[in-house]
């Protein structure tokens, strides 16, 4: 059970607070409303390069890692498509210096030309470490445009093309900072071994005077429903081929979410899994193979990926996994399986949970899907599941025409 | 309206509460130690084996320590993995060059039968030649995805010709996969699983009777003392560029062999390492990304082996960035070298290392890893006080000796790949 407290500030800002006596750090986590999705089709990319930018000085303190190691403490962020988050640790006795430098920054950023021009040359070179330098390295870059052609989904954080991270403007960036960072638009979580008057006080005396906005009502195109497969052969100068399957599935917190995360974990989640155990073990017809679910908010993904052997072809590969998404569709699982995987999310909870950090960030997480109470109740929604939800949903979600499928094949080089 | 351009007081962390494990010594000698004050139903159990690849060759270190789980008489590989997925149990199997730690984590009210599965398997392993060849597909698979990436060949080259004179430089290559016995895996596993277990670490708040489990499972081992053999760590700087052309950013590696933290000078030398490329306001950082943009990261470290230690920078930049980085860390070098680092700097750096040093303290797993990393080099808590105190008391004027004594550009190995 974490236990928490919510207040809410005039501006709009929502507040949680999490006691954890047993720890001498304390954490300012604030999570803005804003992603990936919520960028302009021309100018993708945008989320994350502004979150670079966060760094950069705000309006009345130059620099914001500087006081904050000065305080012995540390920070970080994280773009996704759906939203921006940063946390800073540090001492408990100096909370107070965290929540300095980010109200400051909530308040205003200090737009220096010279920032920009820096953050765009190191956005670049992330991009080509990340998705360039690597070995299937824009896997995602492909896939994400062959599974969504409406939503914003279609590209990745880092954006669709260097280009449009080179052509950022500071009047873009000014633009983007009005209308997504501001109280309204926030949920900062506090934890530590703190008192919540004092926590009070202090959110009160930084926040309490930043004007508040008006939130943008967010109008994303929804995706249409899928109702074709899609596949997609590409050439890479890779080692071996690697094939990606991808169904449409439930956002995060809409209906279905947990029966599809439940069936990704019966296909392939670890080495007792359905898939693992038939392609793997008895076939020999991959090296490696997993499922999983992308976990985003709106609809999402559920992933198959798949590392062939070198004698094994797609057409065999392919048939086997069909065959067994069609025993899943056709027969009910045995209640024993169903044990087993939720035994599995019981303990990958209890783990995740650990640590102020990372509860400081589920509690943000949380809020914003509507309560941050879920991180105390997900795992009641997890055990209301039968096998009958699963073999339904599984007949929803595991449909040919609700699939895509990337194919990227080794360059043959003479 | 409140003055937002005044920084609020902060307080220096004078003293970090060190709490030790419970330490139970069983029949065989090992040592059990054990963090059981948590408030959490997760528990973590290590075996610690004496089954590093310094003790082979790091391919049969791999392949044997991977392989534990795959089957015994009895039962398949399928049916352990069943067994412990089950009791929603993980394992984890890491092999480095000086030890393996097999790890059985889970709750609470499942712990011993988790752990239980993963002891049996681990003693009884028949290393099936059909597991052993599975395996052996996917780590050659896995090994030609990797020997891709511009950071992986300029960290095996660095770290080969580093080490050219001892196992630490030994690397495996991809031909290696088809020269596997059987036997050789059977031999290491009963030299240094069977009879090399080292200790057992316990976090998670386990009963007394649970305890007394861990204890007989572990007693199913015995000990040999873990053996040291003298290598020669001599080495002779080198430049290495690897080419490779259609790469769109070059790998970096800069280093020299150093020391460990047994040595007098390597907790100044730290302040001196962070300083440099230490953390996220460093030098190299602030230079080479926040200011010319030439790379997502560049960071500076001492890596700590049993018996020496080895300082890295490490970098990955744009294509057309390379020669200029190396001339900018040279410059970063040469600037610490030359000119006393003010005190305002050194301060923040001081408060920011004993800040680090509490937060990697929190936490029973935490507490336990710095115990660890004290212990196994003959250490105990009083370093960390130690510590803190050499740090609070380095000058500026000691910055500058310590650099120029430990970070001259021509002892330095340089690697290049991309």
């Amino acid at each position: 059970m974490v236990e928490f407290k919510r207040f809410k500030l005039d501006n709009g800002l929502r507040v949680i607070f999490h006691k954890d006596v047993t720890t001498p750090m304390a954490v300012v986590n604030t999570l803005y409303d804003v992603g990936a999705r919520d960028e302009s089709p021309e100018r993708t990319g945008f989320a994350h390069l502004f979150e670079h930018l966060m760094f950069g000085g705000s309006v009345n303190i130059p620099n914001f890692d500087g006081p904050l190691q000065e305080a012995g403490g540390s920070n970080n962020a994280f773009t996704s498509n759906d939203v921006t988050n940063y946390y800073d640790v540090v001492p408990a006795q100096n909370l107070e210096t965290a929540l300095w430098l980010e109200s400051d920054r909530m308040l205003s950023l200090a737009f220096t030309e010279k920032s920009l021009e820096v953050q765009r040359s190191v956005v670049i070179e992330e991009f080509k470490q990340r998705y360039l330098n690597q070995p299937y390295g824009d896997l995602w870059l492909e896939f994400r445009p062959l599974a969504y052609k409406v939503h914003p989904y279609q590209w990745a954080t880092i954006g669709k093309n260097i280009e449009h991270i080179q052509e950022a403007t500071m009047e873009e960036v000014k633009d983007f900072f009005n209308t997504h960072y501001h109280p309204g638009n926030a949920i900062l979580c506090i934890a530590g071994n703190l008192e919540l008057e004092e926590v009070k006080r202090l959110v009160n005396k930084w926040f309490a005077d930043i004007p508040s906005k008006e939130k943008k009502v967010r109008n994303l195109p929804e995706e249409p429903k899928q109702t074709e497969f899609r596949t997609k052969t590409i050439e890479r100068e890779v080692p071996s081929d690697v094939y990606t399957y991808g169904f449409k599935m439930p956002g995060k917190g809409q209906d279905g979410y947990y029966e599809a995360d439940l069936i990704s974990d019966v296909l392939g989640r670890g080495k007792s899994s359905r898939l693992y155990k038939r392609l793997k073990k008895e076939l020999e017809l991959v090296t490696e193979i997993s499922a999983y679910v992308m976990g985003s908010l709106d609809t999402g993904l559920l992933i198959i990926s798949v590392h062939p052997s070198d004698d094994a072809t797609l057409e065999q590969i392919d048939k086997e996994i069909w065959k067994i998404i069609e025993e899943l569709k056709s027969n009910l699982i045995e209640q024993s399986e169903l044990e087993k995987i939720i035994n599995k999310v019981k303990t990958t909870k209890a783990f995740s949970e650990q640590g102020v950090l990372n509860k400081s960030m589920a509690l943000a997480m949380n809020e914003l899907l509507g309560d941050a109470n879920l991180i105390n109740t997900e795992t009641e929604e997890y055990e209301k599941i039968t096998v009958e939800d699963l073999q339904k949903k599984a007949n929803e979600i595991l449909q040919k025409t609700n699939c895509s499928q990337l194919i990227i094949k080794a360059k043959i080089n003479d | 309206m409140i003055n937002r351009t005044i920084a609020p007081e902060t307080k220096t962390v004078h003293h970090i509460d060190f709490q030790s494990p419970e330490i139970h010594t069983l029949n065989n000698k090992v040592n059990i130690y054990s963090m059981r004050k948590t408030d959490d139903e997760t528990v973590r159990v290590d075996f610690v084996f004496d089954a590093g690849s310094l003790k082979t060759s790091k391919i049969i270190a791999q392949l044997t320590g991977e392989l534990l789980l795959s089957g015994t008489g009895e039962k398949s590989s399928d049916e352990i993995e069943e067994a412990i997925d089950r009791l929603g149990g993980f394992t984890g199997i890491e092999v480095s060059t000086e030890k393996a730690t097999i790890s059985a984590i889970g709750l609470r009210e499942h712990i011993i039968s988790i752990t239980k599965t993963v002891v049996d398997a681990i003693i009884n392993v028949n290393f099936n030649p059909k597991e052993i060849n599975q395996l052996l597909q996917s780590k050659k698979k896995k090994m030609a995805i990797s020997l891709e990436k511009v950071s992986t060949q300029a960290r095996r080259a660095f770290l080969s010709d580093l080490f050219k004179n001892s196992p630490y430089g030994d690397l495996t290559q991809l031909e290696d996969y088809d020269k596997i016995e059987q036997n050789d895996l059977i031999e290491f596993h009963q030299e240094k699983y069977l009879s090399g277990l080292q200790y057992i670490k316990v976090v998670g708040a386990i009963s007394e009777e649970d305890l007394k489990e861990l204890q007989t499972l572990g007693e199913r081992f015995s000990k040999e003392e873990f053996t040291t053999i003298d290598y020669d760590y001599g080495y002779t700087p080198n430049k290495i560029h690897i080419e490779k052309e259609q790469a769109v950013q070059t790998a970096i590696r800069v280093g020299r062999i150093l020391f460990n933290k047994t040595h007098t000078d390597f907790i100044k030398f730290s302040v001196v390492n962070t300083i440099l490329g230490g953390y996220f306001g460093s030098r190299l950082m602030t230079s080479i990304r926040e200011d010319k943009g030439y790379t997502y990261g560049i960071g500076s470290g001492v890596a700590q082996l049993k018996e020496t230690g080895y300082f890295f920078i490490s970098t990955e930049v744009g294509k057309e960035f390379k020669d200029l980085t190396l001339e900018a860390i040279a410059a970063e070098i040469t600037l610490l070298q030359t000119e006393e680092v003010s005190e305002k700097e050194l301060s923040l750096v001081k408060n920011y290392i004993i800040g680090q040093i509490l937060e990697q303290s929190d936490g029973a797993q935490a507490m336990m890893d710095r115990f660890i990393s004290v212990e196994s080099y003959g250490l105990d808590f009083s370093y960390y006080d130690e510590f803190i105190k050499q740090v609070n008391a380095i000058t500026p004027a000691e910055v500058k000796e310590l650099a120029n004594l430990y970070l001259n550009w021509e002892d330095f190995t340089i690697v290049s790949a991309g």
